[in-house]
């Protein structure tokens, strides 16, 4: 039994944290606000350089080949400072979709790239008004003499950094199926206005581009679901990551706040509503590692793992930046403090990808709850 | 990381599941697991109980060999909680003697002391209780005010002790005293291994709000003991209390363990039992407050698990043990108020009558003690803050 992260991993973090210090934290998230979107370009190639982007990839891809738990110490790292960018759709959603179901070509035409910092990729997913798991998709891809050209309008397409690539669902005869287009091929790309400020979500209309199949034909609600496993793992890692830091400044400053001639930190009502800020910091971490070791070691529980982390977490995101926000007082409420921004990220992705609701219910039945019980022993066997 | 078991602790496992198989009282696994009502006969079935422990080598499995232990890892002890907990074994008489005076003794104890007491705690021949709580120190333990006053060779004790577990089937007693008064909140305070069995010490039970009778108060009245009871210095029990509260290293596990297969009991009953033909289960509130609670009971066992392997690579526990008795016995409590809405007016009903489980009721009662007993959550959470987190004292200690 050991449920740590490893020596090398713990060295990782270091680096990485010195990274983002080197950048000024939260300075990047900032810059985006501000419009200056020539940062996340340079986050991209400092990635690459220190060989993260290159660690879910194998090696016959000039990637690392490392697993689920490797990334655990990049994305808290990331998510500490609310890196702005799309790495978590990128290194966590797109590398895997392509390494389960791509073909060699589309292994080393996208993944080398994408290891040595040259490419990203997004995700074009959702349209609106239909959810997560629509019946079926209004965009269409159609059968051409090279391969399938798609039209229709995505929306919520993170966007951030410009991606080369995106991977979209299409409706297509045989079903719902994955296809990727290049950037090049958008028709047209509206940002739109986001409670996040240092995310960039966007439309997209695709008219006739022309689209490569990804997969197999009416399988991608399956393959999505597989290679969310992955994201969600990383995701949570991310949130982990501004949990931590949330508890962290929420202690420092109620160590120095002085009101009634003492640290605020002392008064029980503060001092007790930042241990349970704690609490569930110590229950995300736990679940959110194992939720890692689940997927890179592809156990039997690997669902339930992933699926009750997430819906912990993001749960308990949010509300650590509400109980962040109310601890600090006044200043909490203001836009230079950056608890608010951790606020705006945690409801950014709480329902990226699937809901608390959603979660809980794959929980349920991954358990097999909904299935025929049987009769069980007076005394259970583990 | 890794959560897997070596082939070591497997076997370890094997051994003890063996033995249980053998050993365990008449019926035990098959599901008679009523403990007698009357409390002299209760204390004999505990009595023989941990005997049969103690015969089989299972008593004090952490103990050094020397004292008759098996020199367990703390891996090892985790697999034992899991077999016990599992089984559902019937609970240690002695666990106050084993899990904390012995350890105690065996650190700070003087040469007759050990010869005196721990073997037979190990055999169950003696049974302890601790006396540290009294009506003016509950959270507070420094406001003790029994006394124990020198009187030629004697100490003549009087006061009142309250929650004191197992008492009414002691034989000894660690009891904290102030020897002195002092300055110092922490001074002045002696521990005593009192002789329970004499006159001086009057024992009333206390009936919880479960109806159960698990503590007791304690009157003392000119109460004797002597030099030789003394543990540590005189003035300097504070330091002897701190030391037992240490070994306490492994209460816990059995606590996570056994809050998981409550857990799974309750979505046993979810699944079993029906309203117009559909399982509870099928409400997606039902389903959607069961998988949260499920994720929150993981997650606390996996936090255990993480401050487990801290443990290891530090050589020593930290303050952690607060977080995972906060976390477990809190979750105790919601899980037994959720169990209780879902299972709608029938929920009323109790023993034989209820809706699934004969107990279940009675567990939920017997939750709110969870967060009171051993350090209520309030103080836990104090401790969090000041020992995990570094946020000042409050200025009342």
């Amino acid at each position: 039994m050991d449920f740590a992260l490893n020596e090398e991993q713990e060295l990782f973090r270091t680096a990485i944290r010195k990274y983002m210090t080197d950048l000024g934290k939260t300075d990047i998230a900032r810059s985006v606000i501000d419009g200056k979107l020539e940062v996340v370009t340079r986050v991209t190639a400092g990635f690459a350089e220190m060989g993260i982007s290159a660690i879910p990839i194998s090696e016959e891809q000039d990637g690392l080949g490392l697993g689920a738990l490797d990334l655990v110490p990049v994305f808290e790292e990331t998510g500490r400072v609310l890196l702005p960018g799309i790495q978590l759709e990128t290194i966590a959603l797109a590398v895997p979709l392509i390494n389960n179901y791509g073909t060699q070509v589309q292994k080393s035409n996208l993944l080398s790239k994408v290891a040595i910092g040259e490419s990203t990729i997004s995700v074009a997913w959702y349209e609106q008004n239909r959810g997560l798991t629509p019946k079926s998709f209004s965009t269409i891809a159609g059968k051409t003499t090279s391969g399938y050209a798609v039209t229709g309008t995505k929306t919520l397409v993170a966007v951030l950094g410009n991606p080369d690539f995106f991977i979209t669902g299409a409706q297509t005869a045989e079903g719902k199926s994955l296809f990727l287009i290049k950037a090049s091929d958008v028709a047209s790309r509206k940002i739109l206005s986001s409670i996040d400020e240092t995310q960039q979500i966007a439309q997209l209309t695709f008219d006739q581009a022309p689209a490569e199949l990804l997969g197999e034909l009416g399988e991608a609600t399956q393959m999505l679901d597989d290679a969310l496993l992955h994201f969600n793992a990383a995701l949570c890692s991310s949130m982990v990551g501004g949990m931590d830091e949330l508890v962290h400044t929420t202690t420092e400053y109620a160590k120095i706040r002085v009101q009634f001639n003492q640290p605020i930190g002392r008064f029980q009502a503060v001092k007790h509503g930042i241990v349970n800020m704690k609490l569930d910091l110590e229950t995300a971490r736990s679940l959110s590692y194992y939720a890692a070791w689940a997927v890179e070691n592809d156990t039997a529980d690997k669902q339930t793992a992933v699926h009750s982390a997430r819906s912990f977490i993001s749960k308990a995101y949010i509300k650590a930046a509400a109980d962040s926000i109310q601890l600090h007082g006044g200043i909490g409420f203001t836009e230079e403090l950056d608890v608010q921004l951790y606020l705006k990220r945690a409801r950014y992705y709480e329902n990226y990808f699937g809901s608390v609701r959603d979660s809980r219910k794959k929980t349920a039945h991954s358990l097999g709850w909904h299935t025929k019980s049987t009769k069980q022993t007076p005394v259970p066997v583990f | 990381m890794d959560f897997t078991f070596t082939k070591k602790e497997e076997k370890f496992r094997s051994e003890l599941r063996g033995w249980l198989e053998q050993n365990l009282p008449e019926g035990w696994l098959k599901g008679n697991r009523k403990l007698p009502e009357d409390s002299k006969l209760y204390s004999q079935f505990l009595r023989d109980w941990q005997r049969s422990l103690y015969e089989g080598g299972w008593a004090a499995i952490a103990w050094p060999k020397e004292y008759g232990g098996r020199d367990a890892t703390l891996i090892e002890e985790i697999v034992y909680h899991q077999e016990m907990v599992r089984v559902q074994s019937p609970p240690l008489i002695n666990y106050i003697g084993i899990h904390m005076v012995a350890p105690t003794l065996m650190q700070m104890g003087t040469v007759t002391q050990k010869e005196e007491f721990i073997e037979k705690i190990l055999t169950g021949e003696q049974v302890w209780s601790q006396g540290y709580s009294e009506p003016s120190a509950g959270s507070d333990l420094s406001a003790i005010q029994t006394t124990a006053v020198k009187k030629d060779d004697k100490w003549v004790i009087n006061g009142q002790k309250v929650w004191t577990s197992f008492a009414h089937v002691a034989d000894r007693c660690f009891l904290l005293t102030k020897t002195e008064k002092s300055e110092g909140k922490h001074d002045g305070i002696t521990v005593f291994l009192l002789d329970m069995n004499q006159p001086g010490v009057e024992t009333v039970p206390i009936v919880q709000m479960d109806g159960h009778q698990e503590f007791n108060e304690v009157y003392l009245t000119d109460a004797i003991a002597t030099d030789a009871d003394v543990v540590g210095e005189v003035g300097k029990g504070w330091k002897v209390l701190i030391a037992l509260m240490l070994h306490e290293r492994s209460g816990i596990a059995a606590q996570v363990f056994t809050l998981e297969q409550q857990f799974n009991r309750v979505v046993e009953m979810a699944k079993a039992v029906q309203v117009c033909g559909v399982s509870l289960i099928e409400d997606p509130f039902v389903e959607d407050g069961l998988a949260d609670l499920y994720t929150r009971i993981n997650g606390a066992k996996l936090n255990y698990y993480r401050n487990i392997t801290h443990t290891l690579k530090n050589g020593k526990p930290g303050p952690e043990s607060s977080l995972d008795k906060l976390l477990v016995s809190e979750l105790t409590k919601e899980l037994f108020d959720f169990a209780m809405t879902i299972q709608g007016h029938a929920g009323v009903l109790m023993a034989e009558e209820a809706l699934f489980d004969s107990d279940m009721q009675a567990q939920y009662l017997a939750s709110f003690g969870a967060t009171i007993g051993g350090g209520t959550s309030e103080v836990q959470r104090n401790t969090i803050g000041e020992r995990i987190l570094g946020l000042p004292k409050d200025l009342g200690r």
